[in-house]
């Protein structure tokens, strides 16, 4: 098995500010890895910085085995869409969603990528699986759905691109617990295959159990969990 | 769209400004000094003595003011008395657009209105007076008096969208009104539309004056009209109105509503000023040349004077007189290209646009930006402090000799540890009571210093025969704890047990 | 006066304006920057076409195909300089304008420069006479500049509705960071659309030198049209900008026709700004979800 991401001494941050330093973290496929942490430790910051958003960052990072990462000290996002073309798909915590365009559309622009526009059909059918909900609202502006409905649209774009990588920034902010729960459970749905699944989360009660592994984030640095498969969990807690 | 106001003169957290020395006392009495009418004093000086040498030390914290005196010397003398006739005809203009970009920048900078019709005013104010003196036969001095009225107008005709578009709307609308202006002009009959302009108007050169005469006359009206230009902006921007407007800058203005000010109002109010005084400029125009062109209200003209205010640096007034002094002498030194000079210009100001933020006198902000950026992305990926203070989390402690002992501390640590080896600790064990190598003695010492608090000691459980090793507490009354279950049958073993430990803990930290 | 004729000027109208105006409205809403050099991309593909029809072939879809390909080679010279080297800088939108405005400087005194201030005129591509429609006659010209724009604009539409690029753009139009999440460029859609918009304008240009000559500064009274038809149909909207571009066609045929054509843009002027001044944000500013 191939490792799908590979970060090694990634630090990252915005102007005079480092948010991330010396992260270390591997995921294999077929994980789905939860990334538990309160606000402002550096959750969003680590998914942004793997998509290349962040103001600056350095250190490798390897998707499949091609390296993303590297040193660069502006232009956050001028990467970002060859990044996603190689196989990432991050579902933001704004969701950054087009107000004007239908939820058709969104999923349209999730299969955005060359191959995944050539089997948008079939991709379709397999995320409204999913998210059976959709199917009703999909010629509604998105502007006009409630919360819940918006983050499902997030997450419905993000998985319509085939990614190999998927990075789910915090499924359940600003839900309502019951609802919540039920996106968790849609993410859990989710046949991931040769892929995997990061996902960012404040509360430790939603993932608990159903991810392979749990990792702590804690003031810009990797805690309380294994950073790889290979290392066993007390080594790491040691180390730090 | 910002535009960057006058900064005061501040200091920069960790770089010290570099301000030159004046030798001697007296800077105090220049306290006393006001402009007139205001509680500006003309210069802040610092009197202070030098740390060193304890010599009496001035210091000129803005040198703004002194720049500016020695620039209007020059230019008061200097282009009547070495140029010939076209280069004063040159520096006629350069002062006449001078005032007209210093007065636009009242209407961009300091009400933060991205108008773009401000030649079009002038324009409004010149065809107007010429209208009066050419079909009323009005004198100069009644065009003068009378241009600032059509200015006003014109300023609450164009003011009346202002007050609901923002931005780029407003911006677009007044390119419209322009060329609206434009293509009336050259329509109308009475206007001149046969001859290309209105001209026959009075003039205040009196007639049959020597040509050299009359255009050192016509430099100096314009050299008092960029003076009265910088006065307006002074007091405008200075003052109330121009504080007002600063507490609200753009996508702030909310918080400066909630303080109670009608940011609306002195908006419109600075907005109405400025257009009556581009109206006054066109009056001047009008009675300099004769008459009035529709070349006012081109796009090109326009974009010659966004260029000036381009290069020089949007929002300050000596941006806007360096831009126009840089454009004119352009347009002065290279007349016989033709068009290419307008080439020029047009690259002058993309290249600005293109790399500079705020044009020439951003230049250095924009440096320190780029420095301090630098040197930041620097600091935060120095993710290991080793235990250092950074900067920013130097200010939240009272004591500062802390952080510099701190950092000592963590420097000799490092220094330190490079000298630990095997052989060392090996040395320290066989050499007790002798004499020690240098790096064994700077470690040593290093050991000794340290405060009482958790400091190792040697317990003897029984003289010669059992030693342990404990940790003093530090505190008074309460005894040592024991550190661990080893136990040493001599005092020189106990020693160097508490050495390793020592290493240990230097190792660690 | 005559309705029919009426009619048929402001569709005639409208059809030009709406190229200029869409082209602005969609500039500024993918890309955030006003596109002032829209005027010199107008007055380049006079050029272009003009160079096509003295020196290649005088056949019409040859001269609108040579006026088209250069508005779109400028189109794209323009986003080069205007918008990839300044879009992530500081105080974007402002630089932009002023880029846009200088490269309309610059660009304006070079046409001046290599072409000089005599004014050129294209061939008739439609060639003359009228054609009888019912009760309305209409000249070869303005029928074919209906048809031409009409064209150009329902395929751009249908392009932008139901095309991957058309959905890259209109992804962009509402948000650009979700838009990169899904592995759109910015660059690349940036040119495109530059590109299109250029296209329009150069296929507005041919149109326009129907009737007008070609000159170094032809663009600037096209540019202001398109501007105000922008701003009153609202600033990144297409349905506005259309309604609008139909709206100021009609004040400018019936100002023509009642009071005189010097009178036309002073009349559109009070029209835009009553219009502005109840809804700030355009006409259509407030139905569609546009930029902030």
């Amino acid at each position: 098995m191939t490792d799908v991401l590979r970060i090694e001494n990634l630090s990252a941050g915005y102007g005079p500010l480092g948010v991330l330093h010396n992260i270390n973290l591997t995921v294999r496929a077929g994980e789905r890895i939860g990334i538990i942490g309160l606000n402002g430790h550096g959750k969003s910051t680590l998914m942004k910085a793997i998509a290349g958003l962040t103001g600056w960052q350095n250190g490798s990072i390897k998707l499949n085995g091609i390296e993303i990462g590297g040193t660069r000290s502006q232009g956050p996002g001028r990467y970002t869409h060859k990044i996603v073309r190689m196989g990432l798909a991050l579902m933001p915590q704004g969701d950054a969603l087009f107000h004007g365009l239908t939820v058709a559309d969104h999923l349209d622009s999730g299969a955005y990528t060359k191959r995944a526009w050539r089997e948008r059909k079939q991709r379709r059918e397999y995320v409204l699986g999913i998210f059976p909900p959709l199917q009703k609202l999909l010629g509604q502006p998105v502007g006009k759905l409630s919360g819940g409905e918006r983050r499902m649209v997030s997450l419905a774009r993000g998985l319509m691109a085939d990614a190999k990588l998927l990075l789910v920034d915090e499924p359940s902010l600003g839900l309502a617990p019951k609802i919540s729960k039920g996106v968790v459970e849609a993410l859990m749905k989710i046949d991931i295959r040769d892929g995997a699944m990061v996902i960012a989360e404040q509360n430790l009660s939603l993932l608990e159990g159903k991810v392979t592994r749990l990792i702590g984030l804690h003031a810009g640095k990797l805690k309380g969990g294994s950073v790889s498969p290979d290392v066993p969990l007390h080594e790491t807690a040691h180390h730090h | 769209m910002t535009a960057p106001t006058e900064s005061t003169p501040q200091a920069i957290v960790g770089r010290r400004r570099i301000v030159p020395a004046l030798r001697g006392h007296g800077g105090a009495s220049w306290h006393r000094w006001r402009y007139p009418l205001t509680r500006r004093t003309p210069l802040l000086i610092e009197t202070d003595y030098n740390r060193t040498t304890l010599a009496a030390e001035r210091r000129i914290l803005n040198p703004r003011p002194v720049l500016w005196t020695v620039a209007l010397l020059i230019l008061s003398f200097a282009p009547p008395l070495f140029g010939d006739n076209s280069f004063v005809a040159a520096s006629t203009n350069f002062a006449m657009y001078s005032a007209i970009n210093v007065i636009w920048m009242l209407t961009i900078g300091t009400a933060g209105i991205f108008s773009l019709a401000s030649l079009a005013t002038v324009g409004v104010g010149a065809f107007g007076t010429a209208y009066l003196s050419v079909y009323f036969g009005f004198p100069f001095w009644a065009m003068w008096l009378v241009g600032p009225l059509f200015g006003l107008v014109f300023g609450i005709f164009i003011a009346v969208p202002a007050i609901r578009l923002e931005g780029f709307y407003y911006a677009l609308l007044t390119v419209g009104i322009a060329e609206l202006c434009r293509v009336y002009v050259i329509q109308s009959k009475t206007l001149g539309a046969a001859a290309y302009g209105l001209f026959g108007a009075d003039g205040f050169v009196p007639k049959g004056m020597p040509e050299h005469e009359g255009l050192v006359i016509g430099y100096y009206a314009a050299f008092v009209l960029l003076l009265l230009a910088l006065t307006l902006y002074r007091a405008i921007n200075g003052q109330r109105l121009g504080r007002l407007l600063r507490a609200a800058p753009e996508k702030h203005e909310a918080f400066a509503e909630a303080l109670g000010i009608n940011y609306r109002l002195a908006r419109i109010q600075v907005f109405l000023i400025s257009s009556a005084a581009l109206g006054g400029v066109g009056g001047f125009y009008a009675t300099l040349l004769h008459g009035a062109s529709p070349s006012l209200f081109t796009m090109d003209q326009l974009l010659l004077l966004l260029a000036m205010i381009v290069i020089g640096g949007i929002g300050t007034t000596e941006g806007a007189v360096l831009g126009t002094l840089i454009v004119t002498l352009f347009d002065k030194v290279f007349i016989d290209l033709g068009p290419v000079r307008l080439i020029l210009i047009a690259g002058i100001m993309l290249i600005t646009v293109l790399f500079l933020r705020g044009g020439i006198f951003g230049i250095p902000d924009q440096f320190a930006a780029w420095r301090a950026k630098r040197q930041s992305e620097r600091r935060g990926l120095q993710s290991g402090k080793g235990g250092e203070i950074m900067p920013e989390d130097a200010i939240e402690i009272a004591d500062k000799q802390s952080i510099a002992v701190r950092r000592f501390d963590a420097r000799l640590k490092e220094e330190l540890r490079g000298l630990i080896s095997d052989a060392l600790i090996e040395e320290h064990r066989t050499t007790h009571g002798k004499r020690r190598s240098d790096p064994l003695e700077r470690v040593l010492t290093f050991f000794r210093r340290q405060a009482v608090a958790d400091k190792y000691a040697i317990l003897a459980v029984k003289a010669f025969a059992e030693y342990r090793i404990v940790a003093l507490s530090g505190r008074r009354g309460v005894p040592p704890r024991v550190v661990d279950d080893q136990v040493f049958a001599t005092p020189e073993d106990a020693l160097h047990g508490v050495f390793v430990k020592r290493v240990q803990d230097l190792m660690e930290s | 006066m005559d309705p029919y004729y009426l009619a048929l000027t402001t569709v005639t109208l409208a059809a030009i304006y709406g190229l200029l105006a869409l082209g602005i409205s969609i500039i500024w809403s993918s890309l955030g920057m006003i596109n002032l050099a829209q005027g010199f991309t107008f007055a380049v593909s006079g050029y272009g076409a003009w160079l096509v029809a003295q020196y290649l072939s005088n056949n019409g879809v040859a001269v609108v195909a040579g006026g088209v390909l250069t508005g779109a080679l400028t189109g794209a010279l323009i986003g080069g300089i205007a918008f990839i080297p300044l879009y992530d800088k500081p105080n974007f939108p402002l630089r932009s304008l002023i880029a846009t405005l200088g490269i309309s400087l610059f660009g304006g005194q070079c046409l001046l420069w290599i072409f000089g201030p005599r004014v050129k005129a294209l061939p008739k591509i439609f060639g003359y006479g009228n054609i009888h429609i019912g009760p309305a006659v209409a000249s070869y010209d303005k029928i074919g500049s209906i048809v031409c724009s009409a064209i150009l604009l329902l395929l751009t539409l249908g392009w932008m509705k139901s095309s991957r690029r058309g959905l890259e753009i209109r992804a962009m139009m509402q948000n650009p960071e979700g838009a990169a999440l899904v592995g759109v460029g910015l660059r690349s859609t940036a040119m495109a659309v530059m590109m299109v918009t250029g296209a329009m304008a150069g296929l507005a240009s041919v149109l326009l030198s129907q009737t007008y000559f070609i000159s170094p500064f032809a663009g600037v009274t096209p540019l202001v049209k398109g501007m105000v038809v922008a701003l009153a149909g609202g600033l990144g909207s297409v349905a506005g900008a259309l309604i609008a571009a139909v709206l100021i066609g009609f004040i400018e045929a019936i100002t023509a026709v009642s009071l005189g054509g010097q009178y036309v843009l002073i009349t559109q002027f009070l029209f835009i700004i009553a219009i502005l001044l109840v809804r700030p944000r355009g006409i259509a500013g407030m139905i569609e979800h546009t930029r902030e």
